[in-house]
């Protein structure tokens, strides 16, 4: 293995003629039909498509959670395929963050331990856990909120904490599947705009899938699948919209 | 994930749902209890044994009996019905088959003395005696004394073991008092006289007068704990039992007790010559070693339902981990994303059934020790207190970690199919599973 010096010249992500298939027989299914795309070190990029074109799959396998049937998927350039499952799941613990649409809290415990259970998972210790949790918590004012048990909160405030539990271990890359889907409008904008500022002075990588056409203009490029493949590739209107402030409406 | 927070998660998902937990523990505490009660009983009873065999088994003695008759062991074996047998055979008979071993008379007393390797035949008597009086004292109650074979395996404090052949005794320690003296003063009981209150056969009492030779030693096994008269004074006591009737009756005795040469070396050879002249001899290590036997299949038997109920138990534990890992599909699902490997979530459920069997053991093994250390005062203080040195119970360290060991080891394996089946758990699946 080669350098450990992230080199932003060298997209973070990478997939070439990557295939799922679900089933066998006549109930197999291909998900993704070869599908090649690239994902550079702090973009933002929106999956866009209807339902059942692929999304939630290709998102699986870009971020380690699923093995690809056939095709190969990079990580900071070197091909992961091969990687032993223990291995992958350090990758995933260390590189990436998730923000599910259901959430995922587990309602036993306090939105503190919810937070820091990525590094928990890590073996950090409490302490240095506890410490680390505050911090981002109050980086999302949710810090008022840490002792509570996570089912007592609002659906925005559980999204800002799983966007807490995302962040927690400096992720390079944030995944996030329908992140506003089972929040009112309002809501959505604020946690939108926690993202997007995220994206913007941390420069973290987001990758978001949404049915949700305001977010996905948000990002600066826009993948449109339909049938397990990448039909087109667009720009956001991100830069577009800040230039002329409210013109897009 | 470190082992510590491993352990924390665990002890708090057992805590989660503390019914579920309350009877799956509960399951292990019923082995758990059963096991340490018997550990403990077979502990507390051989102790009891071993310190009566060690006071015992210094003595080189044997106990003999006329040999049960041949056909009284073929029990399997059918017999032809035959009247005049019968009648033959007599009433008595019953009683020395439930004895296996026949009472003996002045004859057999006779030849067990010319059996080599013997040297001295106590033929064993049963003496009743009323009180004692001491110069210093008003009369005390006397209901048992001790018979004179057992003497050299008396601890003396002071004097000597009664002289054959002289109406002598040695008493125990605790009857200094009666005469008003310290423990640390017992020389100066020794040559005192004493009455010795011994009730005849016409409802009268005789007074013998008797000398204190030496004082003995209580020891565990009740050995020196009642007076301990010489063979002379005990037959003397005998015949004054039947002073009054009008025809002295040939006397039976249960059995003789034998001293020999050197038992150990001699103890077949011995035990061959009996049986070949038709009685039957064992030694004390024979008979602890019977009553032994006889408790250790008693608890193996129970320890069995232990065992029975710690199985039963096992699968207890599968069935609420199995519901558990269920239930937490998700929960597992959302770890496995965050990066926990496979391994990880295993040994999680794992120590969740480690947790199980921990408080389960503690909680079983605590009430069994409480109880049979309860169980035990309450016996040997009150109905069994006349057994001296007896120890029902005893707290048995080592037998008692193995039953820890046992349950933990159980609970892991109980535990291995519900781990391994959250292990294997597919977190796309899992995060999918409503
Ligand atoms: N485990 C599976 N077994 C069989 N088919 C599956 C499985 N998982 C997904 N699929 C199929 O793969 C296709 C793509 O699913 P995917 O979840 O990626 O869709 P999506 O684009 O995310 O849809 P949505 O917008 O509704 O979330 C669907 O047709 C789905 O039925
Ligand atoms: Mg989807």
């Amino acid at each position: 293995m080669s350098t450990s010096v992230i080199d932003t010249e060298v997209p973070v992500l990478q997939t070439e003629n990557v295939g799922k298939t679900y089933g066998r027989g006549p109930a197999r299914f291909h998900a993704l039909k070869g599908l090649s795309c690239e994902i550079d070190h702090g973009e933002s990029v929106a999956v866009i498509g209807k339902s059942g074109s692929g999304k939630s799959t290709l998102m699986h396998v870009l971020a380690l959670l699923d093995r690809p049937s056939s095709g190969t998927v990079c990580l900071e350039g070197e091909q992961v395929n091969d990687l032993k499952p223990q291995h992958i799941s350090t990758l995933r613990n260390e590189t990436f963050g998730f923000i599910f649409q259901q959430f995922f809290l587990n309602p036993n415990q306090t939105v503190l331990e919810n937070v820091t259970l990525p590094l928990k998972i890590a073996g950090v210790g409490r302490s240095e856990r506890n410490r680390r949790g505050m911090e981002v918590l109050r980086q999302l004012e949710m810090d008022s909120k840490a002792k509570n048990k996570a089912t007592d909160l609002s659906g925005g405030q559980k999204q800002r904490v799983c966007i807490a539990r995302a962040l927690i271990s400096n992720p390079t890359v944030i995944f996030a599947d329908e992140p506003t889907g089972n929040l009112d409008s309002a809501t959505s904008e604020t946690v939108e705009d926690i993202l997007f500022g995220l994206h913007a002075h941390h420069g973290i990588t987001l990758v978001i899938v949404t049915h949700d056409e305001d977010l996905a203009a948000k990002c600066q490029r826009r993948l449109i699948m339909q049938d397990g493949e990448i039909l087109s590739e667009e720009p956001g209107a991100h830069t577009a919209v800040n230039n002329s402030e409210g013109g897009a409406a | 994930m470190r082992a510590i927070d491993v352990t924390r998660t665990a002890v708090g998902n057992t805590l989660r749902s503390k019914l579920r937990t309350f009877f799956t523990v509960l399951a292990i505490v019923v082995g758990a209890f059963t096991l340490a009660l018997t550990m403990g009983i077979g502990a507390g009873v051989g102790k009891f044994v071993d310190n009566v065999a060690s006071d015992y088994g210094q003595l080189d003695q044997m106990f003999v009996s006329a040999a049960p008759e041949a056909d009284a062991d073929s029990d399997s074996e059918l017999t032809e019905y035959d009247p005049q047998a019968r009648q033959d055979a007599g009433e008595g008979d019953f009683f020395r088959d439930m004895m296996a071993g026949g009472a003996l008379d002045d004859d057999d007393i006779t030849t067990l003395e010319q059996i080599d390797g013997v040297t001295e035949v106590y033929p064993v008597l049963s003496v009743q005696t009323e009180y004692v009086e001491t110069s210093a004292s008003d009369a005390y109650e006397l209901q048992e004394i001790g018979f004179p074979s057992i003497s050299d395996a008396m601890h003396l404090t002071a004097g000597e073991v009664a002289t054959a052949g002289e109406t002598e005794m040695t008493i125990p320690e605790k009857w200094l008092e009666a005469f008003g003296l310290e423990e640390a003063e017992a020389n100066s009981v020794v040559g005192e006289v004493v009455d010795l209150g011994v009730p005849n056969a016409i409802g009268g009492v005789e007074t013998v007068e008797v000398t204190i030779s030496g004082v003995s030693q209580e020891a565990i096994s009740g050995v020196g704990g009642t007076p301990m008269p010489s063979m002379s004074l005990y037959q003397h006591i005998y015949d004054l039992n039947q002073h009054g009737l009008e025809q002295t009756p040939d006397p039976v005795y249960v059995q003789a007790i034998v001293d020999v040469e050197n038992l150990e070396e001699n103890e077949q050879a011995i035990k061959a010559d009996l049986e070949e002249a038709g009685y039957q001899g064992i030694t004390a290590e024979d008979q602890m070693g019977q009553i032994q036997g006889l408790i250790d299949a008693v608890t193996w038997v129970i320890g069995g339902f232990g065992l029975i109920a710690l199985l039963a138990a096992s699968f207890g534990i599968v069935n609420t981990l199995l519901m558990s890992v269920q239930e937490r599909t998700r929960e597992i699902g959302l770890m496995k994303a965050l990066g926990l490997s496979r391994a990880r979530v295993f040994s999680l459920f794992s120590a969740e059934a480690i947790m199980l069997g921990i408080m389960g053991a503690a909680i079983g093994i605590a009430g069994g020790v409480l109880t049979g250390v309860i169980g035990n005062r309450i016996l040997t203080d009150g109905p069994l207190s006349d057994v001296v040195g007896l120890t029902l119970y005893e707290v048995a360290p080592v037998p008692l970690l193995m039953v820890v060991a046992l349950i933990l080891i159980i609970a892991f394996i109980a535990g291995t199919l519900p781990a391994w089946r959250a292990a294997k758990k597919d977190p796309i699946e899992a995060l999918r599973y409503e």
